[in-house]
């Protein structure tokens, strides 16, 4: 009787302890980005390769290979990838951070706005950021999405000024991620 | 009669230049599926010459690489557990298990998953 109590006092801590290190993922995350002008050709991007990780009490971590961007323009990807971005040089895009007062087990099928404060790496600099981030969970998936604007001077990317006109100041970014357990 | 010439010559010349132009401005993306592979290797390998900082030798490039399908995600294989695969439509005969060779545009190595990344895959 004394053992098995134990034993069951075992097996909830470890259920318990499970759970709080419950984490879901993706490696096919979305994002999409524009800086678009009027009157001008679309200077727009799509990555579908986006990995994302997130820990139930909200650490998030999230990787776009820089190269996976595909325009639909191919001369804009080559001198986004070229010129911009620098790929071969800075290979990466990161973010780190922790979602605030949130916790996954808690998610329902109500979306649920949060605030996450995160490290963006991008062409060698670092920037830290303070985003809204919309959060839920349906049959064991966690969704999240976010919509936000970066400026490329944050991290050093100097727009040429014959194609300055041409290139929003602020590039809307808007991000997709089917998060499963891994 | 000698103008006319002049000015047919000076409109041709024009329409070249807008074609070569235009062609260079949108100029079509790069067919992975048929281009020729400069690296063929297996999964494992792939992963290695990132490791070894040999990054600048695939980046971007076209790659064939080798191993069993040891997971499916939706239009995606991974390859050994290595190599992340991307399909535009996802070849539907094949399973976990199977060996296969895959060509595609190598995006880079993923240091959240420890996987490499291929884009516009298709199988060989």
């Amino acid at each position: 009787m004394k053992n098995s109590l134990i034993l069951l006092s075992f097996i909830f801590i470890f259920s318990l302890n499970s759970s709080a290190q419950d984490k879901f993922s993706t490696k096919q995350g979305t994002v999409f980005f524009e800086a678009n002008v009027p009157s001008f050709e679309p200077v727009e991007a799509k990555h579908e390769n986006v990995s994302a990780i997130l820990k139930n009490d909200g650490t998030f971590a999230a990787l776009a290979l820089v190269t996976g961007f595909r325009f639909k323009i191919a001369l804009m990807e080559e001198h986004f990838n070229e010129n911009f971005a620098e790929s071969a040089t800075y290979p990466k895009i990161t973010f780190k951070g922790k979602i605030k007062d949130f916790e996954a087990s808690k998610l329902t099928e109500e979306i649920t706005e949060f605030t996450i404060i995160g490290t963006f790496s991008m062409h060698g600099k670092e920037k830290e950021v303070k985003l809204p981030v919309k959060v839920y969970k349906k049959n064991g998936i966690v969704y999240v999405s976010s919509q936000f604007s970066l400026k490329p001077e944050d991290f050093d990317i100097k727009i040429p000024s014959v194609v300055s006109k041409k290139i929003a100041e602020e590039i809307d970014v808007t991000v997709n991620l089917q998060l499963n357990k891994m | 009669m000698r103008n006319l010439k002049k000015i047919l010559l000076a409109l041709l010349i024009v329409l070249i230049g807008l074609f070569i132009g235009y062609n260079y401005l949108y100029h079509d993306h790069r067919d992975i599926s048929s281009e020729e592979a400069e690296i063929k290797v297996n999964a494992e390998k792939l992963t290695k010459m990132f490791q070894l900082n040999e990054a600048s030798t695939v980046l971007n490039k076209t790659v064939v690489v080798w191993g069993k399908i040891t997971e499916i995600e939706d239009n995606t294989f991974t390859i050994d557990g290595k190599v992340h695969c991307t399909f535009k439509v996802l070849p539907a005969s094949n399973k976990i298990g199977d060996s296969i060779s895959v060509k595609g545009r190598c995006i880079g190595y993923d240091d959240l998953f420890e996987i490499v990344k291929l884009d516009q895959c298709s199988i060989l």
